[in-house]
């Protein structure tokens, strides 16, 4: 099978601390489920990620180098 | 009423309406079906009472008092005798039946699965998902038990008989059980089914053979679980269905039972909506405003669609109820019951499936409640979203290059029918009164004025001048005169902001603010630069233009929206706005081989520029007179800092070196309209208003140098000589034999095919290889003949419009003709015309045109030429109705995201849709365009570093904010002549 997280053009997917979770819901005023989801199934999240976590993206940007994303974990 | 507060609305709860709640909103009962007696008053508590609302004018309400106008009407209300579905909850009432205990009504669902879905309900809504999908399951779980965990009792199948009828179904044991057994044990040998004696059935079944014996001669009835045990043995069905009709009364009790915090888990807020509300027990009847009647020209009254069907049901009604108090037969009673559920039905959705639509006497459906607010012409659609508007108009569009960019030229008689507010002050009050005075016929006029006290009045011929004050009557006869406080309507002018469109409005840039040039015809005029943006040209388009009425709406579009505001295209951060067409011709022929002009010439160049005098001239000529380079004159428009060097695109080397065009061709690279690096550069450097004086003036150059030298084109200039045809017919005979070798090949089976390709596709392909070479060859030749200064030349390579493939094609040879890709195949039988042999698969008999344009097609060529031509009109027309289908959907799924101040993109329930704008927090319009260079961080700098060292003065005023003097009118531009110079007189 193919591992789609180890390909180039998938961004690393990282399960982000409950403190970075509460600082970035901070800064943007919001609830958790307001956060954008990611499917609990989808092949680029890495192995230890569950249902309610959150994940950072990094994507590379042409523009702005590095953008980050989070996305809350759903099934 | 006109300077009412706008309110706010807070929120919005959609629920069910309790029938105590209709009782109460009515202004009266509707007993009676008739609405108007014999003198043509309404009938009290008849359809037309007038305690619903006024609808003649100058009666009065007699429930709120006000007049027609005012009043919106008032609801009424029918008592119904029996109850009925309403049919807009048919699915959930079909749902509630599944999934509730036909006895207690409670959810038929353990305490546990319970809080399990109450739970998942809960996550749904907060993460915005759709509850029917929690709902559903639940009532499928619902549905899995057979008897209800709370009172044992067992559940039969709901059937749902569109569109609101339902059973209940129930299986029992058929009458004619001991013939089928008895049937089914005899066998069947043909199916090869072996005969069962009634000892072995005993033994499979597991009950007693005297049992079995009595259950055979009809005297026992076997249970449910020796019936079970009998079909399975001999796999047989002794069930027959039993349906059991529910009754809309049947149905509101069972409701009625269900407690509140069992329709809590199927996401049903008790408070607002009780399912029993769902059967109708009492009907609104809606206003009379909402269903005027009509006076036709013969007197007689015609009443609306709504009127009728509510007329039908009070019939109904009345017979219902005397066939109960006359203790009618159940039969009939039934009959009525459901001709009352039709109408009903009929009044709030005429267009069901599976039911015949209520009819109005000629014959045509009528038009109910949801056929109001359906489909396209309906009141959401037609009424609420595509309102026509006012302050617009409409026409064809017509080229006028002395106009700026920014402008739009109005015909006066749309002048003079579009208005702008004009609100009178002490300053303005001489103004205004001229306006009046003008009346509403002559240019700068007015059409209305509103006095201080709010009464509007018309301004016409006769009382213009008495309004403006500048009769002696006016004191006399009483007329107040237009002064301070007063609002005038007054034509449009030149400078006014209006908005102009050209559909289809697929981008930001279909929709820009332009300023007015009123002008006399009567077409809308623009300058052709601003073709790109809207795609229009003046083919017969016409063009929308709207008036603004406010000053927020102008103020925002002079900012927002004016044309020059548009001049990058957020698309892809290059300009959209630049020259075209023979603007490129212009500039490629003034700058490619740089030639001379003498005084006279260079400032007719330039006369329609800024430029007044021409600079120190390039050189002396060999008769001792000074000339000017056509570069030379072209950097005269150049902002005097511009650096800049780029590959223009007839290929050489574009320098600009402080604003003098050193060297290189000036074409669609470089002023062109989809990012020209000159204009692109100007944009993003010096601001909006240096590109489109800069575009103005280009194209005004352009106009002046392309009708210096001249430029047209006709037949000549793609004919070619005698000896190049000659040789362009070798190249194609040379094909045609390469074509019939290979055939020949193929045929004798020596072809050899290509990897993947059978035999047959080898052959097309190289066939087409051969034909498609051919075409270039004889392209090449063509070319060979045609001098640099030929217009089809020029156009070509400056980018100004069309290629080398029409050159040659035009000179050369059309070439093979496709359809999907393909040589053409289609026709008859085995060929594609009569007059071909059958399977002659030769280059002319596949559509291959051998021709060139201007030498003529044959008959069979242009055939199969529009052959070909038709697949590309197909394809466009099958293209534009997918991609506006394609927009329209991902415009409405886009529409609510909002860039918000905190850089995030969020909808409407603040959900975060994008952390940073674009994921970069950057507008493209304000970024460097094109991949292929860097960003100039050091020229960034180096001009940053100038204008702090150059003084400490100068230094201040750089940290201190200084607006940027834009977007001012461009009528206004000359006031302003001291402060910024290069704003200026253009055009
Ligand atoms: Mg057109
Ligand atoms: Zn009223
Ligand atoms: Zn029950």
């Amino acid at each position: 099978m193919v591992d789609v997280s180890k390909h180039e053009l998938v961004p690393e997917h990282t399960v982000v601390d409950e403190d970075v979770i509460d600082a970035v819901l901070e800064e943007y005023d919001i609830d958790r489920t307001d956060l954008p989801k990611i499917k609990y199934n989808d092949p680029a999240l890495p192995e230890d990620a569950e249902v309610g976590d959150v994940i950072e993206i990094v994507r590379n940007s042409r523009t702005a180098d590095r953008a980050i994303i989070y996305r809350l974990v759903v099934d | 009423m006109r300077n009412s507060t706008p309110k706010d609305i807070g929120a919005i709860d959609f629920g069910l309406m309790e029938p105590e709640e209709y009782r109460d909103m009515s202004a009266t009962k509707i007993i009676t079906a008739d609405t108007y007696d014999d003198d043509g008053f309404p009938i009290d508590m008849g359809l037309m009472d007038p305690r619903l609302g006024v609808i003649d004018p100058g009666l009065e309400c007699k429930t709120c008092g006000k007049h027609s106008g005012s009043c919106n009407g008032h609801f009424g209300h029918i008592e119904l005798a029996a109850p009925v579905i309403h049919v807009g909850f048919t699915k959930l009432i079909r749902r509630l039946l599944r999934g509730t205990c036909r006895d207690c009504s409670r959810l038929l669902l353990t305490e546990d699965e319970r809080e399990e879905f109450h739970a998942q309900i809960d996550q749904s809504r907060k993460l915005g998902r759709d509850l029917n999908d929690v709902t559903k399951a639940a009532i499928r779980q619902a549905r899995k038990n057979d008897q209800c965990p709370f009172c044992g009792e067992v559940q039969y199948d709901i059937e749902h008989e569109k569109p609101t009828t339902y059973y209940e179904v129930q299986q029992v044991l058929t009458s004619e059980y001991s013939q089928r057994i008895a049937g089914a044990m005899q066998g069947n040998e043909e199916e090869g089914i072996e005969r069962t004696t009634p000892d072995e059935l005993a033994e499979k079944t597991d009950i007693e053979l005297s049992r079995i014996n009595e259950i055979l001669s009809g005297s026992f009835r076997p249970r449910e679980a020796q019936r079970k045990a009998i079909e399975k043995a001999l796999s047989i069905d002794l069930t027959d269905e039993d349906t059991n009709k529910l009754m809309p009364s049947d149905i509101r009790d069972w409701f009625e039972n269900i407690p509140d915090e069992d329709i809590e888990v199927l996401g049903i807020d008790a408070e607002r909506s009780r399912p029993e509300w769902m059967i109708l027990t009492v009907l609104p009847v809606p206003p009379v405003t909402a269903r005027p009647s009509i006076t036709l020209d013969n007197g007689q009254r015609s009443e609306d669609d709504l009127t009728h069907k509510l007329v039908d049901i009070i019939r109904i009604n009345q017979r219902f109820m005397e066939n109960r108090e006359a203790g009618a037969p159940q039969l009939i009673i039934e009959d009525l019951w459901e001709l009352l559920q039709y109408h009903v039905t009929t009044f709030m959705d005429n267009e069901i499936s599976g039911t015949p639509p209520a009819r109005h006497r000629s014959g045509r459906p009528l038009k109910t409640l949801s056929q109001r607010l359906k489909g396209k012409e309906g009141r959401f659609r037609g009424s609420l979203s595509g309102k026509r508007v006012n302050f617009s108009a409409r026409t064809v569009i017509s080229p006028d290059p002395t106009l700026s960019l920014n402008e739009v030229g109005v015909p006066d008689r749309v002048a003079t029918e579009m208005t702008q507010t004009m609100l009178v002050t002490e300053r303005n009050v001489e103004q205004a009164k001229q306006y009046v005075a003008n009346g509403p016929n002559s240019h700068p006029g007015a059409n209305y004025v509103r006095r201080p006290d709010g009464r509007r009045l018309k301004v016409t011929e006769k009382n213009c001048k008495a309004l403006a004050g500048m009769t002696d009557e006016e004191e006399t006869a009483g007329i107040q005169t237009v002064g301070p406080g007063w609002e005038v309507n007054r034509h449009l002018i030149d400078g006014d902001i209006v908005i102009f469109n050209r559909q289809p409005s697929l981008h930001r840039m279909s929709i820009m603010a332009h300023e007015v040039v009123v002008m006399p015809y009567k077409t809308f005029r623009l300058n052709t630069v601003v073709c790109p943006p809207y795609n229009a040209d003046f083919d017969g388009d016409e063009m929308n233009m709207h008036a603004l009425q406010n000053e927020e709406a102008r103020a925002e579009a002079r900012v927002l929206m004016r044309v020059q505001e548009q001049i990058l295209s957020p698309r892809f951060g290059g300009n959209i706005i630049g020259a075209i067409q023979d603007h490129i011709s212009g500039t490629y022929l003034l700058t490619h081989e740089n030639p001379r002009f003498n005084e006279t010439q260079a400032l007719d160049l330039l006369r329609a520029t800024r430029i007044d005098e021409l600079p120190e001239p390039s050189g002396i000529d060999d008769e001792g007179v000074p000339f000017w380079t056509g570069r030379d004159v072209f950097s005269e428009l150049l902002p005097d800092d511009l650096t800049l060097e780029f590959i223009s695109e007839s290929g050489d080397t574009v320098v600009i070196e402080d604003g003098q065009h050193v060297e290189g061709t000036i074409d669609s690279e470089g002023v062109g309209e989809f990012g020209g690096e000159i204009v692109d550069q100007i944009t993003k450097e010096y601001g909006t208003t240096r590109a489109r004086i800069f575009i103005n003036e280009i194209s005004t150059l352009a106009m002046r140098a392309i009708m210096h030298f001249g430029f047209s084109i006709g037949i000549d200039d793609e004919t070619i000589p005698d000896e190049a045809s000659a040789r362009i017919d070798e190249t194609i005979q040379e094909a045609n034999d390469r074509v019939n070798e290979l055939i020949e090949a193929y045929e004798r089976g020596e072809l050899e095919s290509l990897p993947g390709r059978t035999l047959a596709e080898t052959l097309e392909m190289k066939i087409m290889q051969t034909l498609a070479r051919a075409r270039e060859n004889a392209g090449d030749i063509a070319e060979e003949h045609f001098d640099d200064d030929n217009p089809a030349i020029v156009m070509a390579e400056s980018g100004a419009r069309g290629g080398m493939l029409n050159l040659t094609q035009m000179a050369g040879c059309v070439g093979q003709q496709a359809v999907r890709g393909e040589r053409i195949n289609r026709g008859y039988e085995d060929r594609t015309l009569s007059h071909y042999q059958k399977n002659d698969l030769s280059a002319e008999a596949h559509g291959f045109v051998e021709n060139s344009y201007t030498g003529g097609l044959t008959p069979r060529e242009f055939f199969f030429h529009a052959m070909g031509g038709r697949e590309g009109l197909v394809d466009t027309a099958v293209r534009t109705s997918k991609s506006g289908y394609l927009q329209r959907r991902l415009i409405n799924a886009l529409s609510e995201l909002e860039a918000q101040y905190d850089g995030t993109v969020r909808d409407t329930s603040d959900t975060i849709v994008q952390f940073e704008f674009g994921e970069d927090g950057t507008s493209p319009v304000m970024v460097s365009s094109g991949v292929d260079h860097d960003i100039d961080v050091e020229g960034i700098a180096d001009r940053i570093l100038d204008g702090e060292f150059e003084s400490e003065a100068e230094r201040e005023e750089f940290l201190g904010s200084k607006q940027p003097p834009t977007n001012l009118s461009e009528h206004a531009d000359s006031r302003r002549v001291d402060s910024v110079p290069e704003v200026t007189s253009d055009d």
